[in-house]
């Protein structure tokens, strides 16, 4: 009798498994409840049948329904600038606003679930305003002409993203017949590029590597750099595009000089580097809006100093999402606080409300390190590039040029305008464009005019 | 008698708190919209809908018979017994509650059935307690239950139609019953009494045949669920009985080999666990339709939730009875939810502590057997229905839509009764042949207590001896 009464307390280890399982139930409610609750499954919000418009931000009508049919634009050169930004038909294109919409922003909080979305009648969903300026998005496509690569532009004041074009793109009303992702000319077509692209950043990496030295070696402005194209690591040697002598900081980084930076990264050895770029987001898992921006990845080898010196040039195994530099540019100009890219300014439900969301930080850097790294850039425009290159933008940016074997190289730019009225930053990369500073800067230029001239988009 | 004056008290303060909040769900049903719109479009083709003041009319007088049916208890259980020591059928009363409300939220119809299943439940509940009362005559019925348990499994298989890929359901007279669910208590009543009676190679043999028997029809018939639960409840009397570790895990051991083979060599049983932790993959398929919903909506309820009537699970089949969880969930909060679930927590305390003054092993047995076999059906169901085991198709106790169901759990909550009961003088041990002594010391519990938190937030929590 007395043993059964023992036995009984069976019943405490299966009250205990009972426990343990809702309160790994309510810790998936607390983590993804948000995902779960404004997903596509909920019927709180129809989606397929209730946003029937998406608007650009100057009032165009960019996909509309009729007759439950997705009809686009009629300006050919506008549906094929926009596609990555509202995706295809097929919804293959999956980062694409009008395949993609996971977040009701203000939907959902804990307490509440969905309680005021409902309360307030919105009656769902009617359309979808982006940021995006559709005219932008025109000129950065036809400026990229036959180059794969991509074009991003963003207000770094407020986040907001007006222009994203990535290539190879398509006319949605008449895909080619032979759109092919294996074939070359359509490689990763159905990428886009600005959140999901990832490359070799090349000398923009110099920007991180620059940063993590102004806060780590004291006298990094009074010392001096030497250049005789070739930089002894120790177990090997990391090779530079010039023979650029004696050098101050400032110097090396105009010159964009591999033996400076490799010596710097050197000194400061992987784990510093590694460190500090896991702290403004390498590694790291970044969203702009819905959207997952492919991870950029930084791993300094920890025994080769070689490949130490070359990670730090931006080469080695260093990769990079077009988006995420651009929001590194947003922090440099904003004082240290990078936004993410967002496309969506808001949801507009049929009872006339707009549903907006905030802007994320992303990126955050030493307010100081920013101002610095800010004057570099600046430098490197003025003084390097020439500002003619870019007529009354006052830009700030850097160059980078993605070595490839055997292939002409990527060609990056990454900057932003300091002018008041023009808080604009840009990033872009042309593939097999060559230098740096020829295919992407110009590319980037046509875009930053287009704004210079069409300020409406800016807030 | 025993009892001191200021539990008497504590009793009906846990009724009225109970019954406020079930008033505050009925005033709920009756204001708000929604419920009346759903009710309206939830309709079949040629179904005329009631007037809204009918509809009105009708849930109220549904949750007044139900509150008065509860108050009733009480009274006449403490005039005929004599003691107030309500707190199990508090809880049981408080669940119900709950799943009347979701009920009435679908149409006054279904909450008469409901309330006609706990009225049922309520009697069967008494007259179980009743039968256990004489442990030699529970022993002396436990070979006719088992016949007669087989004998309906095996009635069921022949003759039932298959609904929804299980062959579990009877119709008699235009009522639709799961023997299933009746042989859950007589299957608890045999375990019990067949150890109690004799630890004889030849009792546990028999016991076995029969456990066998029934897991082997439920299998057949396909409820995979209620057979996994009648396996639970087996090891768990074997357990009790032996305290064999060894044994329990060789029994585990060959079950689980069984249950692979099934799973490898039949293609019908596995695709039902296919979408065990895939869900999301399969939202659009029966693999993980209900459970991605189930859990779209819990998160959209919010920890207050949307308001009865208010929200989309109920569109989704099997939302009363299986889902039902979710639907609390989702339209009364995640915190009702938890009260639920924390209500048979209570249950199960109360079981053990009851277990230790149990006048007989039997009613010890019993009891931790019933309390093991409802947080098992509840951790199935719970669990299942949101994606943290493979969904079985099992109801939440006391609270799922269903008369079987409901009459299965009070018949469950006899056994545990029966071991704590106060009122009872012990049968002597039928094994220690001591001589009858006299009642051992009352147990004392402590009264039953209640906090309300927030309004709509009553959980009954068991004192402790």
């Amino acid at each position: 009798m007395k043993i059964t009464v023992k036995r009984a307390c069976v019943i405490y280890a299966l009250i205990l498994a009972f426990v343990i399982g809702v309160a790994i139930l309510m810790f998936d409610v607390v983590t993804k409840g948000e995902s779960w609750a404004t997903g596509k499954l909920s019927r709180h919000f129809s989606y397929e049948t209730d946003i029937s418009e998406i608007i650009d931000i100057n009032g165009k009508t960019l996909v509309s329904n009729s007759d439950g049919e997705r009809v686009y634009i009629k300006d050919v050169a506008l549906r094929t600038a926009t596609l990555h930004v509202i995706g295809d038909r097929a919804g293959k294109i999956d980062t694409g606003i009008d395949t993609l919409y996971s977040v009701i922003p203000d939907a959902y909080n804990i307490v509440d679930g969905v309680y005021y979305l409902k309360s307030e009648d919105l009656g769902g969903v009617a359309s979808v305003t982006l940021n995006i300026d559709s005219g932008a998005n025109k000129v950065a496509y036809n400026a990229l002409k036959d180059y794969k690569g991509c074009v991003a532009v963003y207000n770094y004041k407020t986040g907001q993203l007006l222009c994203s074009v990535s290539t190879p793109a398509f006319d949605p009303d008449n895909v080619p017949a032979d759109l092919d992702e294996t074939l070359e000319k359509y490689e990763g077509v159905y990428i886009d590029r600005v959140t999901r692209g990832t490359y070799t950043p090349g000398s923009i990496m110099k920007i991180v590597t620059a940063a993590c030295a102004i806060e780590n070696i004291p006298d990094l402005y009074t010392r001096s750099f030497n250049c005789d194209r070739e930089y002894e690591t120790g177990d090997g040697i990391v090779r530079c595009n010039g023979t650029h002598g004696e050098q101050n900081f400032v110097q090396a980084m105009n010159n964009s000089c591999n033996c400076a930076f490799a010596e710097i990264s050197i000194e400061l050895g992987a784990e510093k580097l590694l460190e500090y770029a896991e702290s403004i987001g390498f590694n790291q898992e970044l969203y702009a809006g819905e959207i997952r921006l492919t991870t950029s990845v930084f791993e300094p080898d920890k025994k080769s100093r070689t490949e130490l010196g070359w990670a730090g040039v931006g080469q080695s195994t260093t990769r990079t999402t077009p988006a995420y530099f651009l929001s590194l540019m947003g922090a440099i100009a904003n004082g240290g606080s990078g936004y993410a890219p967002d496309r969506l300014r808001c949801f507009n439900t049929s009872s006339g409300k707009e549903l907006t969301r905030e802007a994320q930080i992303i990126v955050s850097l030493n307010r100081e390190t920013a101002a610095k790294l800010a004057e570099l850039l600046r430098s490197n425009v003025r003084d390097e590039y020439g500002d003619n290159r870019f007529p009354g933008l006052e830009m700030c940016g850097k160059t980078g040029t993605a070595q490839l074997d055997g292939k002409d190289s990527h060609s990056w730019f990454a900057g932003y305008s300091q002018r008041e009225d023009l808080p604009l930053a840009v990033v872009c990369i042309a593939e097999n464009g060559g230098w740096g500073s020829h295919a992407a800067t110009e590319i980037s230029n046509e875009v930053m005019q287009y704004f210079a001239d069409n300020p409406q988009a800016i807030s | 008698m025993r009892e001191k004056p200021q539990s008497k008290f504590n009793q009906t303060a846990v009724m009225f708190l109970i019954s406020v909040f079930q008033v505050l769900c009925m005033v709920s049903l009756v204001t708000n919209d929604a419920v009346y719109s759903s009710y309206v479009a939830r309709l079949k083709d040629g179904v005329e809908a009631l007037a809204l003041q009918t509809f009105n009319t009708q849930i109220f007088y549904i949750f007044m018979i139900f509150i008065a049916a509860e108050w009733l208890y009480m009274a006449l259980g403490t005039l005929i017994t004599g003691h107030d020591y309500f707190e199990l059928e508090a809880v049981a009363f408080f669940l119900c509650g709950i799943g009347l409300t979701v009920c009435a939220s679908f149409g006054p119809d279904n909450a008469i059935t409901q309330l006609i299943a706990i009225g049922i439940g309520i009697l069967v509940y008494i007259a179980v307690g009743l039968f256990i009362k004489d442990v030699n005559f529970a022993c002396f019925m436990r070979t006719p239950a088992a016949a007669a348990s087989v004998a309906l499994l095996a009635f069921t298989l022949i003759t039932a139609q298959e609904i929804n890929g299980t062959k579990s359901w009877l119709y008699i007279g235009g009522v639709s019953v799961q023997p299933s669910e009746l042989v859950k208590v007589a299957f608890i009543l045999v375990g019990a009494a067949s150890l109690e009676k004799l630890l004889s190679m030849v009792s546990l043999t028999k016991y076995i045949v029969f456990s066998v028997a029934c897991v082997g029809l439920l299998f057949v018939m396909k409820d995979f669920g209620t057979a996994l639960i009648f396996f639970f409840t087996f090891i768990l009397i074997a357990f009790m009985r032996s305290g064999d570790m060894r044994t329990i895990f060789l029994i585990c051991a060959v079950a689980l080999l069984g249950a692979i083979l099934i799973l490898i060599f039949k293609e019908s049983v596995r695709e039902r666990f296919e979408g065990y932790r895939h869900v999301w993959e399969n939202t659009g398929n029966s693999k993980g339709y209900q459970q991605s919903r189930v859990l779209t909506y819990i998160a959209s309820g919010g920890l207050l939730g949307l308001g009865i009537g208010e929200g989309k699970l109920r569109n989704i089949y099997a939302a009363s009875s299986d889902l039902v969880f979710g639907v609390i969930c989702e339209e009364m909060g995640i915190i009702v939810g938890l009260a639920v679930l924390a209500s048979f927590v209570g249950i199960a305390l109360f079981a053990i502590h009851a277990s230790k003054t149990a006048g007989s092993t039997f009613y010890t047995i019993s009891a931790v057997s019933a309390a093991g076999m409802i947080m098992f059906q509840l951790s199935l169901n719970v669990f299942g229905i949101t994606d943290l085991l493979p969904l079985t198709g099992v109801t939440l106790p006391f609270v799922s839509e269903g008369g079987s169901s409901m009459i299965c759990c009070w018949g469950l909550l006899a056994y545990i009764r029966a071991a704590g009961a106060p009122f009872t003088a012990p049968k002597p041990d039928v094994i220690d042949k001591k001589p009858p002594t006299p009642p051992k010391k009352a147990p004392k519990k402590t009264p039953v207590k209640v906090k309300t938190k927030t309004k709509t937030k009553t959980s009954v929590k068991e004192g402790a001896v």
